[in-house]
């Protein structure tokens, strides 16, 4: 189907066929169908599609959220930027919280800490620190918003390319929950290296990006730089669209209820893409999960009364029709067990991709640092190592995640596998993996940015630094004028003997000593992370393991379940009296008629799609 | 002896000594450049407004501007007595004249049938007030989609195998970004290990769109560039941080009475009204057909001066701040902060300009020497040059300010400011380095050089000091001690001429 005109009418039809399907697993009395419905119903009251908000920093990201949900909560300054993620759900009441951890506590728990909202820009910002030995994490509001009520977050993310780039990461990670991502950038200019390069890897990262060019109520010349964007953007192969909007203009016109004034703002064209693109398509794929369980649940009591039925009508046939039924209980019961064929092929899978994995994030870490020596042996790290060190991390970063979505893809296509072994429709997982945001690991690890300084004291950091400029040579005349000795050519000889063989030898030494120290903090570096990302991805595969077996386990008691019903309720009918069987085959008949129309129900609320949806994933 | 005439006299004996053909060439192209005036080139990312700023600069609209990436050949402007460009191409052959035509006031070059990647560097000369003093040089932005077009800059200003053409340079930003650092690092001498903010000033360009053409944009400007001057990062790079708005320096500094009539026009409108009308770009070029001017005038006028230049104007017209061209031209330039730099841009780099040719051309003498250490009396002259360097105090002075700067001299930051002030942060004039009024009398400017005098002596003197910071300290008596010769000197040149 096509999930951008999902409408609440297919919700409600979705709704409506769950609830149906709950009452008759009641009747049926099966419960293990019902825990499934019920939880395919709690997943769609309560759907988190996250939007992250992205781009250059000071590009109006801010802006742009406070003019989306006609609010001021985001901090906007000239000088001032956005610090921290920020995340904009829907709520009842206007609220803030603040996530805090110890500053010399990586490893502690985050705390949830209710603050007003004067005190947002002290949390938020880069004003801060709001607390003194407290970090702030991120920033969790609610606002009373339609447009977020769907289910809609906004993460507003610090901006990338700052004097503190080490946001990138923050952004970045952000990107790895994303369902859908938008990128701003102002219409003062045509997009820069950085912003493609940062495009590029949010293209890669998210299912749906789209380019939200800011201020066109300031720059006359917006048409002229959206064109050349949309030519960038083509050559560099992206479809991402580009949406032109004031913020200026969308706060005005809320202020003054002018409705000709929002449409000239630009930014319906960003709420129905919110609203429909995005979270109607999020949504939508939570209609087909809960329609295929729907679905699923109908085969399996199908199939009860279909034998039932069977039995009855044919009584003859009765004996074969128990046999074949005890043969698929005996399948199911083989399912059911420890050494079921599909928990070996879940075994060995996850042992494999343990080691895919950690293969896999072992090869990105050595491309990086491959990259990162011959940066070091090209540069004196004295004067790229500031610049050196955010790259890095960003570029880490960077690797992780797409480590990360190795690592769920890889998993997906293993949960699909095994599902084969069930030969039923819709036994494949289709609840999200349980993986966290692995920004979280890299957070604790630090990279030790003295490399410069390392073993030195200060002051003598002061003094070589400078013997190394003509401060140098002006410092030796002077400690000759300091002890009496006049200026003469001789004395200045010295000075510059001292100074020139120093000067040279001590430079090279001094460089090729903090390449050495550079590369030992990179190293150091590089181990850390690998340790953590692999300690973290071990423990990330077990609970990707452990949800997969319940699953498969749940499924495979599912299916013992109803086969062993049937295989009762044909026994049972084949010893039905003759009198009492037309009667019995009309309620089974009507039972089934029931469940036809219960199934075309669920097909009804999302016509088009195809089914059952669980085989197509 | 001035420093220039030291310089020139080791260029002479360099040009006796180097004889081969390329490293002949630099010693005379050397000697060419210290009788010149001083280069600044103006550098930043794409987009930062380099070009709309020289133009401002130059106060004539030389420079070709437009919407998308448009400066794409580093392109001199010198002062001449006639109207000339010449083109120098990549392969090093003979530079040669080239057509050019002045639409609308920018220079059009016809580069006939050469691409720009096959041209090395335009060279206009143009008889024009405002490049008497200094040659400005014209780079294509750092950070461009377009291959080829940064590498020409940062080779340009960080060339690997000679000096580097320009001898200040103006650093243009718009927020400051992690790029920007990187193209300001890449700017330093070759001999010297460090970054040097000797010769740089940075400049926040299109300052106006800080705050988005809020009218109070200017002052928002100015405290972020306060805040940026005291980075850490940035005051080892550079001197100081200048907000400019570079649009309306341009046409402040270029505004005609026609604009000045069409705005009266629309400052007639009543303010309300106005105020819809201005909301956007778009509502002001598309207004009411009631509001005075065709769209395509409005649409002129906005291209000339921005949503925040027409705004200002419109505000300070209707306040009656003023009433003429000129006044507004002047208002505009000042408020655009185009006087600032203008001012900065003498202070630093115009008074110092002997200094800093100086520099350049012992910096060509040394890398001569150290290229050809066998060459005899190249150490003789090597060591000409160091004493030169290390016994001129104007160098000494401008070191210490960089190992101020750079953060290595520990100390108070109230004295090492104070210290930076001394030695002409804040520009070379006697009443600059001492913080007071320029109308100041000789003889209180002399007290006050002498309690500045007694303070330092007792920095340098006093045993806790740490070394770098007595050393930065007994420099700064020393350009007291100048201040204060100089000051009696007056004082009885005068007392002389008065008893005469």
């Amino acid at each position: 189907m096509n999930l951008d005109n999902v409408t609440p009418s297919n919700a409600a039809g979705i709704r409506n066929a769950i609830d149906l399907g709950l009452k008759a697993t009641a009747a049926y009395n099966r419960p293990d169908l019902g825990d499934r419905l019920e939880r395919s119903l709690s997943q769609l009251e309560d759907p988190n599609v996250n939007v992250v908000v992205v781009g250059e920093f000071k590009q109006g990201k801010s802006s742009l959220i406070n003019a989306l949900l006609n609010t001021r909560v985001c901090p906007v300054d000239d000088d001032i930027a956005t610090a921290v993620p920020t995340f904009i759900r829907h709520g009842d009441e206007q609220s803030a919280v603040a996530m805090l951890r110890p500053r010399d506590q990586p490893d502690a728990e985050v705390i949830r800490r209710p603050i007003s909202f004067d005190l947002l820009p002290a949390y938020a910002t880069e004003v801060g620190p709001a607390e003194p030995g407290m970090q702030v994490t991120g920033v969790d509001l609610t606002l009373p918003r339609r447009i977020l009520s769907d289910g809609l977050v906004l993460i507003d993310t610090p901006g990338v390319g700052g004097l503190g780039s080490a946001h990138a990461t923050a952004a970045l990670g952000a990107l790895s929950v994303a369902n859908a991502v938008i990128f701003v950038s102002d219409a003062s200019q045509e997009f820069t290296r950085a912003e493609i390069d940062f495009l590029s890897q949010a293209v890669e990262l998210s299912p749906q990006v789209v380019c939200v060019m800011t201020k066109t109520d300031f720059y006359p010349a917006w048409r002229t730089v959206l064109e050349i964007n949309q030519a960038h953007l083509e050559r560099e192969g992206y479809s991402a669209p580009i949406l032109p909007v004031s913020s200026v203009l969308r706060s005005e016109a809320a202020r003054r209820k002018d409705r000709e004034l929002n449409a000239e703002s630009g930014f319906p064209a960003v709420v129905s893409w919110l609203s429909g693109d995005v979270v109607a398509g999020a949504n939508g794929q939570e209609l087909l999960r809960a329609q295929a369980d729907v679905l699923s649940a109908c085969d399996q009591l199908q199939s009860q009364f279909e034998s039932e039925l069977a039995t009855l009508s044919d009584p003859e046939q009765a004996a074969e029709l128990v046999s074949q039924l005890e043969g698929a209980k005996t399948r199911s019961d083989r399912l059911r067990s420890q050494a079921a064929r599909w928990n070996v092929t879940l075994s060995d899978g996850i042992s494999d991709l343990n080691a895919d994995v950690d293969f896999d994030f072992k090869s990105r870490v050595r491309g990086v640092t491959t990259e990162s020596d011959s940066a070091i042996d090209n540069s004196d790290p004295l004067e790229t190592w500031a610049e050196f060190e955010p790259w890095l991390v960003n570029r880490v970063s960077y690797e992780v995640v797409s480590n990360y979505r190795y690592l769920i893809d890889q998993a997906q296509e293993l949960s699909n596998e095994v599902a084969e072994h069930f030969e039923i429709e819709g036994a494949a997982l289709s609840d999200q993996f349980d993986v966290h945001n692995p920004m979280a690991v890299l957070n604790q690890v630090s990279l030790n940015s003295n490399v410069d300084q390392e073993g030195m004291s200060t002051g003598a950091k002061g003094f070589t630094i400078l013997r190394g400029s003509y401060t140098g040579i002006l410092m030796f005349t002077m400690l000759g004028a300091m002890v009496g000795v006049a200026l003469t050519p001789v004395a200045i000889g010295i000075g510059l003997l001292m100074g020139r063989k120093g000067l040279k030898d001590e430079k090279e030494r001094q460089i090729s000593q903090r390449r050495s120290q550079a590369k030992i903090s990179l190293r150091r570096y590089s181990d850390e992370v690998s340790f953590q990302v692999s300690k973290d991805s071990r423990d990330t595969l077990r609970r990707v393991h452990r949800q997969l077996r319940d699953h498969y386990s749940t499924r495979a008691e599912e299916l013992h379940r109803s086969t062993t019903e049937s295989l009762k309720l044909a026994n049972e009918a084949s010893k039905v009296s003759h009198a009492e069987r037309s009667g019995r085959i009309k309620d089974a008949e009507a039972e089934l008629q029931r469940i036809a129309r219960l199934r075309k129900m669920a097909n009804e609320a999302l016509p088009g799609s195809v089914q059952p949806a669980g085989a197509s994933s | 002896m001035t420093l220039v005439e030291a310089a020139q006299d080791v260029l002479d004996q360099a040009a006796k000594m180097f004889v081969d053909e390329a490293s002949a060439k630099a010693v005379s192209h050397a000697r060419y450049r210290l009788d010149g005036p001083l280069r600044v080139a103006i550098a930043g990312k794409v987009k930062a407004g380099k070009s709309t700023l020289l133009n401002a600069l130059v106060g004539e609209p030389l420079a070709p501007t437009d919407t998308g990436e448009c400066t794409k050949i580093i392109t001199w402007y010198r002062n001449g007595h006639t109207y000339e460009v010449l083109l120098h191409p990549r392969d090093g052959s003979a530079p040669q004249q080239v057509r050019f035509h002045r639409d609308d006031g920018a220079i059009e070059v016809d580069l006939g049938a050469r691409q720009a990647i096959e041209v090395d560097r335009l060279e206009i000369t143009w008889p024009s007030q405002g490049l008497k003093q200094i040659t400005l040089i014209d780079t294509p932005g750092i950070d461009s989609l377009t291959d080829g077009i940064s590498t020409r800059a940062f080779e340009f200003l960080d060339p690997e195998d000679s000096e580097t053409a320009a001898d200040a340079v103006l650093y243009l930003m718009k927020h400051i970004h992690a790029s920007d650092l990187r193209l300001l690092e890449a700017f330093h001498d070759d001999s010297v290990s460090s970054p040097n903010p000797i010769n740089a000033v940075a400049v926040l360009s299109r300052a106006d769109e800080i705050g988005a053409g809020r009218l109070d944009s200017m002052a928002s400007a100015r405290r972020i560039a306060g805040r940026y001057g005291e980075d850490r990062r940035l005051r080892r790079l550079t001197q100081i941080v200048v907000p400019v708005a570079g649009l309306l320096a341009e046409t402040a500094a270029t505004l005609t009475q026609a604009e000045f009539r069409s705005l009266q026009q629309l400052a007639e409108v009543p303010t309300k009204e106005m105020e819809r009308v201005m909301l956007s770009a778009d509502r002001f070029v598309e207004a009411k057909p009631e509001t005075p001017l065709t769209s395509l005038e409005r649409r002129e006028l906005l291209d000339r001066f921005g949503l925040f230049g027409v705004r200002l104007s419109l505000a300070l017209m209707r306040r009656k701040v003023v009433q003429s061209s000129v006044e507004l031209s002047e208002e505009l330039t000042t408020r655009s902060g185009l006087s600032e730099l203008q001012t900065v841009l003498t202070t630093l780099f115009v008074d110092r300009s002997d200094v800093l040719k100086a520099r350049s051309a012992l910096l060509v003498v040394e890398r001569l020497c150290n290229e050809n250490p066998e060459l005899e009396g190249a150490s003789r002259l090597l060591l000409e040059v160091e004493r030169i360097i290390a016994g001129a105090h104007p160098f000494n002075e401008l070191t210490t300010m960089a190992a101020l700067r750079s953060g290595w001299v520990k100390g108070r930051p109230t004295d090492l400011l104070a210290i930076e002030r001394v030695l002409g942060s804040h520009g070379s004039t006697r009443w600059q380095r001492l913080e007071v009024d320029p109308a100041t009398s000789e003889e209180d400017l002399r007290t006050a050089a002498m309690s500045q005098l007694g303070r330092w002596q007792r920095v340098a003197e006093n045993p806790f000091s740490s070394h770098d910071l007595s050393t930065a300290a007994r420099v700064a008596v020393r350009t007291l001690e100048a201040i204060v010769t100089e000051s009696r000197a007056n004082q009885e040149a005068s007392g002389a001429a008065a008893q005469r």
